[in-house]
C-alpha cells in the first residue's frame, strides 16, 4: 500500500515537459512510484520528432531522461493512449496525481482560400518525416525547385536549413535515405521565407540565422526595410539579416529570400498548388510567388482528434498558471501554456508545476495529519 | 585539510545540473555541496571553500538564464573574493558562433573582483552529441588531484 509520503504520480506524455516534470518530482519524492505514459512505443515526443536532426546538441538532452528510466526507477509505459486504451478516470484512480504533458501537435492550418490545395505542409509533418516518425509517411509529397516557407519562427528557420543541407549530410544525422532524397535533394533551386511581421518582430532567434551562413552555395537575400533603433532586439535581428546577405556568395547556384510584412491571402491553383499571394501586412502592397510546395510554419495547436482537451478539464477551482486543473490533476508544458516558449521555458515550467504539487501535497497531508488527532 | 567543494552550476536545459550532479558523486573524499546559481547567495562565498564552477551557453553567447541573478548580484555588489579560489568549466555548442562563452562572462567577473581560477578551463561541445557529464567528471578528478 501506499503511504502519504510517497504518492504515486502518472505524467501523461514523454516529451521535455513531462520528463522535467519526473526530473521534479523524482528529486523531491524520492521514494514514490512514477510512470510516464506515451501514445507512442518510443519516449521523447518533441526532443525525438519535433527537434531538427542536424541539431544533435538539443537532442542528446534526451540522454538526462534516459537516466530516468534507466537508474531513477520512473517507469515508461509506451503504446497507450490515455483515453483510448486508459481512460483519464481510471488512470487518476490508480494514482493519487496525474500530470498531463501531451503537448500540442498540431499544425495550425493556412486559413486562405485554397489553403489546403494538395502542395501544402505543415512544418510539423515535415519536420516528423525528417525525424522518422512512426505515423508519417512519404506518401504524396514532393518538393520542387521553388519552395516557399510561410513563417519567421524557428521552426520555418529548421526547414530553410533541413531543405539546404543536402541528403549525404542529412542521413549522417540518421534521416532516412527516401525522406532525405525528396526533401533535401539537389532540385530544391528557390526558397521563399515569408512572414507577417517586419523583421524586428520576426520570432526566429539570431543563432539560428547565423547557423545558416554555414550553409555552402547559397545566395541569401531580403526585402527588409531599414531598422534604426540602436541596440534593440529589433536592430540585431535586422543586423543578422543583413549580415547573412553581405556574406553569402553572389554567384551561388540555390538563393533563399527573405520577405517580411507579407500576410498570406491566397493560393491559386486547381488541385495542386500553383502559385500564393501575400499581402503587405500594414502597407499597401501584393507579393505573388509561382510554386508547387508551399510549407506553413505558423504555429502549433491541440490536434482535433486528441482524446484529452484542456477547455474539458477546466473546473472552477482551475489555476492555470500554476498548472493546478483539479484535485489530484494538473497539467505542464504547451498542454498547458500554448505554443510558446522552446524546451528550456517548458523546463521552467516544469519546476513551477511540481513546486506546485509538492506544496499541494504538503498542505494535503497537513490536513490529513490534523484529522487523525 | 582539504577545502569544502561548493559545485556551482548556472543551467538553461538542466545539463548542467546533470553533470553538477554527477561531479558530486566523484567527489568522496571531502564534504560537497551542489548548488544552483540562482539560489546561490553571493556573500556565502569564502575562501574556505573551493568552488568547481559549470555553466552553459545560451543564445548568442550569453549566460543561461539560471546564471544571470548570481551574475547580476557581483555586479551591483561587487564583493570583495580576494582569495577564493575556483576552476571554471564551459559548456556549448560549437556549431554556433560565440562557442562556450556563457561561463567566460562569470569567470570574468570573478576574476576582476579578486578571485583566482586554478587549474585548466574545462569545455565541453554539445556538438559531439554527447551530454557534458563524463568530460566534466573527468575534469574534476583532475582538477581535484591537482589541488592536493
Amino acid at each position: 500500500m501506499l503511504s502519504d509520503s510517497s504518492p504515486s504520480f502518472a505524467i501523461v506524455g514523454s516529451g521535455p515537459s513531462g520528463c522535467y516534470t519526473a526530473q521534479f518530482l523524482r528529486k523531491a519524492f524520492p521514494e514514490s512510484r512514477i510512470s510516464i505514459f506515451d501514445r507512442l512505443q518510443t519516449p521523447f515526443g518533441l526532443l525525438k520528432y519535433g527537434v531538427a536532426p542536424d541539431h544533435i546538441g538539443t537532442k542528446a538532452i534526451t540522454l538526462q531522461f534516459e537516466r530516468l528510466f534507466e537508474r531513477d526507477a520512473v517507469s515508461f509505459v509506451g503504446g497507450t493512449e490515455i483515453g483510448v486504451d486508459i481512460s483519464l478516470d481510471e488512470l487518476r484512480e490508480e494514482f493519487e496525481v496525474v500530470v498531463l504533458a501531451t503537448g500540442l501537435s498540431q499544425d495550425r492550418p493556412l486559413t486562405v482560400p485554397g489553403g489546403s490545395l494538395a502542395g501544402i505542409y505543415g512544418s510539423g509533418r515535415i519536420t516528423r518525416l525528417f525525424n522518422d516518425h512512426p505515423e508519417e509517411s512519404l506518401e504524396g509529397v514532393s518538393v520542387g525547385e521553388r519552395l516557399v516557407i510561410i513563417g519567421h519562427g524557428n521552426v520555418a528557420i529548421d526547414l530553410i536549413r533541413l531543405s539546404l543541407l543536402g541528403a549525404e549530410q542529412l542521413t549522417d544525422f540518421g534521416v532516412d535515405q527516401g525522406v532525405a532524397n525528396a526533401l533535401s535533394g539537389p532540385q530544391i533551386r528557390e526558397i521563399h521565407v515569408v512572414g507577417r511581421s517586419p523583421v524586428g518582430a520576426a520570432k526566429f532567434d539570431i543563432a539560428m540565422i547565423n547557423e545558416l551562413a554555414k550553409i555552402p552555395d547559397v545566395k541569401f537575400l531580403s526585402d527588409t526595410a531599414e531598422v534604426t533603433d540602436e541596440r534593440s532586439d529589433a536592430s540585431l535581428r535586422f543586423e543578422a539579416i543583413c549580415k547573412l546577405v553581405r556574406e553569402s556568395n553572389p554567384d551561388a547556384n540555390r538563393q533563399v529570400i527573405f520577405h517580411f510584412g507579407w500576410t498570406p491571402s491566397l493560393v491559386g491553383g486547381d488541385s495542386k498548388v500553383q502559385f500564393i499571394e501575400f499581402t503587405g501586412t500594414d502597407w499597401m502592397g501584393k507579393l505573388r510567388i509561382h510554386t508547387d510546395t508551399i510549407f506553413s510554419a505558423i504555429g502549433f495547436m491541440e490536434h482535433h482528434g486528441s482524446a484529452i482537451r484542456r477547455a474539458d478539464l477546466i473546473t472552477n477551482q482551475t489555476d492555470l498558471a500554476s498548472g493546478y486543473l483539479s484535485e489530484g490533476l494538473y497539467c505542464v508544458g504547451w498542454f498547458k501554456r500554448g505554443p510558446q516558449g522552446a524546451i528550456p521555458a517548458n523546463r521552467t515550467d516544469a519546476k513551477l508545476v511540481s513546486d506546485r504539487i509538492v506544496e499541494d501535497l504538503n498542505i494535503h497531508g497537513k490536513i490529513r495529519e490534523q484529522h487523525k488527532q | 585539510m582539504s577545502k569544502k567543494v561548493v559545485i556551482l552550476f548556472g543551467t538553461e536545459s538542466g545539463n548542467a545540473e546533470f553533470a553538477a550532479e554527477d561531479m558530486a558523486v566523484e567527489i568522496t573524499d571531502r564534504e560537497v555541496e551542489v548548488v544552483d546559481m540562482t539560489d546561490f547567495e553571493i556573500l556565502d562565498f569564502s575562501a574556505e571553500n573551493f568552488y568547481l564552477v559549470i555553466c552553459s551557453t545560451h543564445g548568442e553567447g550569453d549566460l543561461p538564464s539560471g546564471a544571470v541573478p548570481m551574475l547580476q548580484a557581483l555586479e551591483s555588489e561587487n564583493p570583495d573574493l580576494t582569495g577564493v579560489e575556483y576552476a571554471m568549466f564551459g559548456l556549448g555548442d560549437s556549431s554556433y558562433e560565440n562557442y562556450s562563452r556563457g561561463s567566460e562572462h562569470i569567470d570574468k567577473k570573478l576574476a576582476s573582483l579578486g578571485a583566482t581560477r586554478v587549474g585548466e578551463y574545462g569545455r565541453h561541445d554539445a556538438h559531439t552529441g554527447t551530454l557534458p557529464n563524463k568530460t566534466a567528471v573527468e575534469w574534476t578528478i583532475r582538477i581535484l588531484e591537482a589541488k592536493l
